[in-house]
C-alpha cells in the first residue's frame, strides 16, 4: 500500500534561485496558478455576456460576489468594503485550492502548513496593521479588557497577548489538519479497497461517504478562513 | 466546532512553548520561561475555547462591546442576534474578572 | 509528514505570495468591478422598471377615477332627467284629473237641477190631478157644487202632509 502520505510530497518542476532563496516551481507552485487562473477564468467568462437575467453561470458567479460581500458587511461593516477584494481573494483562492485538492491525482497547497501559515500571517499582520494605523497606540488597550481588577492584570495580559499570537497558529492550523486529515484518510480507505478483496465494499463505502464529507469541509474551511479574517478585520477596525 | 476547539488548544500550547522555549535559549534560563509560557498558552488556548464556545463564535474578541457597537459583527454566525450576543459578552466579561 | 520538511517552506511561501497578488489584483481590477457592475445595472434597471409600473398604475388609477366620475354626473343627470319627467306627468295628470272632476261636478249639478225641477213640475200636476180627483170625488159623494177653493186648500194640506 503506498504511503497515504505520499499525496503532500513537494515535487519540484522547475528548480529556482533568487538569491540564498529557494523559489523552485514545484507541483504546490503549479496548483496555486491553477487556482489563480480557474477562479479568473470562471469569474470573468461566466459574466461575459453580461445578461440582465443570469444563467446558471453567471448566477454562481454573482452568488460568490455576494455571498462574500455579505459576509463582510456582516461580520466587520460598512467600514470593511474597501478590504472587500482582498477578503474575496482569500476565499477564492482557498476555496479553488481545496476544491482543486478533490480531484484524484492533483495536489493539495492548502494541506501545507506552510501556505496556510501564510495566508494566516497576512491576514494577522494585515489586521494588525490597520489596527495601528486607526488607533495608535490606543491599540494596546487591546490587551486589557475593560473593568479588569488591577491585581489580575499581570497575570491577564500575558495571557490576552499570547491569545492574540495564537489567532494565525490556530487559524492556520485549523485549515492545515482539516485538508491534511482528510485527504490522509481518504487515501488509508483507498489504500484498504483493495487490500481488503471482496470486503473492500465496506471501505468503499466509507470513501464515498468520506469524499461528499471532503467536500463539504472543503467548502466550510475555506468559508471559516474567511469569516475569521474578517472578524479579526472587524476588531483592528472597531477595537473590541 | 470541536476541531475549532482543538486548533484554539493545539495553537495556544505551541505559541506558548514555542515563545518559552526561545526565550530559554536566548535568557538561558531553561527550562523555567518554557514551563511559564507553556501554561500561559494553555491558558491562551482555554481562553480562546472558552469565548469560541460562549457565543463569542469563532471570534476573539478581547473587550465586550460597550456601547451600542457601531456596525457589523453581530456575532461570529451572522444569523445571530446582535442582543444575544450582547447579553453573551457581558457574560463572558463577567467570567474573566472573576 | 512532508509538510515539516523546512526546506520546502520557501518555495511555497514565495510562490503564496507571487500568486496571490496575483489573484488580487485580477479580482480587485478586473473580475469584481464586472461582476458589480452587472449587479449594480440589474438594480437600477429594476428599480427604473418599478419606478415605471408605479407611473403607470398611476395614470390607470387617474383614469378609472375619471372614468368613475363621469359615470357618476351621467347616472345623476339621468336621475334627474327621470325625476323631471315624473314630475311633470305628475302634474299633467293631476291637472287633467281636475279638469274632469269639475266638469263631471257641472253636469251632475245640471242633471240635479233637470231632476229637481221635473219633481215641482210632476209634484204641480200631480196636485192639479189631485185637486180635479178631489173635486170630482167630492162632487160625486155630496152631489151639489163644490167649493173649489176649499178643495184646493185641503189638497195641498193633504200634500204638504205626505210630501
Amino acid at each position: 500500500m503506498a504511503n497515504p502520505l505520499d499525496q503532500f510530497v513537494i515535487k519540484t518542476i522547475v528548480p529556482i534561485t533568487v538569491g540564498d532563496v529557494d523559489a523552485s516551481f514545484t507541483n504546490s507552485s503549479l496548483f496555486m496558478v491553477i487556482a489563480v487562473a480557474a477562479v479568473t477564468v470562471f469569474l470573468t467568462r461566466t459574466v461575459r455576456d453580461r445578461q440582465l437575467v443570469p444563467g446558471r453561470w453567471q448566477s454562481i458567479a454573482e452568488l460568490m460576489y455576494q455571498f462574500v460581500g455579505n459576509m463582510v458587511r456582516d461580520n466587520v461593516g460598512s467600514s470593511g468594503k474597501p478590504y472587500f477584494p482582498f477578503i474575496f481573494s482569500l476565499f477564492m483562492f482557498i476555496l479553488m485550492g481545496n476544491l482543486l485538492g478533490m480531484i484524484p491525482y492533483s495536489f493539495t497547497f492548502t494541506s501545507h502548513i506552510a501556505v496556510t501559515l501564510g495566508m494566516a500571517l497576512m491576514v494577522f499582520i494585515g489586521t494588525t496593521v490597520v489596527a495601528f494605523a486607526k488607533h495608535g497606540v490606543k491599540f494596546f488597550g487591546f490587551f486589557l479588557p475593560h473593568g479588569t481588577p488591577w491585581y489580575i492584570a499581570p497575570v491577564l495580559v500575558p495571557i490576552e497577548v499570547l491569545s492574540y499570537f495564537t489567532r494565525p497558529v490556530s487559524l492556520s492550523l485549523r485549515l492545515f489538519a482539516n485538508l491534511t486529515a482528510g485527504h490522509t484518510l481518504l487515501k488509508v480507505f483507498a489504500g484498504f479497497i483493495f487490500a481488503m478483496g471482496l470486503a473492500g465494499v465496506v471501505p468503499l463505502a466509507a470513501s464515498v461517504a468520506l469524499t461528499g464529507l471532503e467536500f463539504l469541509l472543503a467548502i466550510l474551511q475555506a468559508y471559516v478562513f474567511a469569516v475569521l479574517s474578517c472578524i479579526y478585520l472587524h476588531d483592528a477596525l472597531h477595537m473590541h | 466546532m470541536a476541531f475549532a476547539c482543538g486548533a484554539h488548544m493545539v495553537a495556544g500550547l505551541a505559541v506558548g512553548a514555542g515563545i518559552g522555549y526561545v526565550l530559554d535559549r536566548w535568557l538561558g534560563t531553561s527550562p523555567w520561561l518554557f514551563v511559564v509560557f507553556f501554561f500561559l498558552g494553555a491558558a491562551a488556548g482555554i481562553l480562546n475555547t472558552y469565548r469560541t464556545a460562549t457565543g463569542m463564535g469563532m471570534a476573539l474578541g478581547y473587550r465586550p462591546a460597550e456601547q451600542g457597537n457601531e456596525e457589523g459583527r453581530p456575532g461570529a454566525t451572522p444569523a445571530a442576534g446582535a442582543e444575544e450576543t450582547k447579553s453573551q459578552r457581558g457574560g463572558n466579561r463577567g467570567g474573566q474578572s472573576a | 509528514m512532508p509538510q515539516f520538511d523546512p526546506a520546502v517552506w520557501s518555495p511555497q511561501l514565495v510562490w503564496l505570495a507571487i500568486t496571490f497578488v496575483v489573484m488580487y489584483l485580477l479580482m480587485s481590477r478586473v473580475a469584481l468591478p464586472r461582476i458589480g457592475h452587472i449587479l449594480e445595472e440589474r438594480e437600477t434597471r429594476i428599480a427604473r422598471n418599478l419606478e415605471k409600473a408605479e407611473s403607470l398604475k398611476k395614470q390607470a388609477d387617474e383614469a378609472v377615477a375619471a372614468y368613475e366620475q363621469r359615470m357618476a354626473d351621467a347616472r345623476a343627470r339621468a336621475q334627474e332627467a327621470l325625476r323631471q319627467a315624473r314630475d311633470d306627468a305628475a302634474e299633467d295628470a293631476a291637472r287633467r284629473h281636475a279638469e274632469l272632476s269639475e266638469r263631471l261636478s257641472e253636469r251632475i249639478s245640471a242633471g240635479e237641477a233637470r231632476i229637481a225641477e221635473a219633481e215641482r213640475e210632476a209634484i204641480a200636476s200631480i196636485r192639479d190631478i189631485a185637486i180635479d180627483v178631489a173635486a170630482g170625488a167630492a162632487q160625486k159623494l155630496l152631489g151639489g157644487r163644490v167649493d173649489r177653493k176649499g178643495v184646493t186648500a185641503a189638497t195641498d194640506a193633504a200634500l204638504g202632509e205626505a210630501g
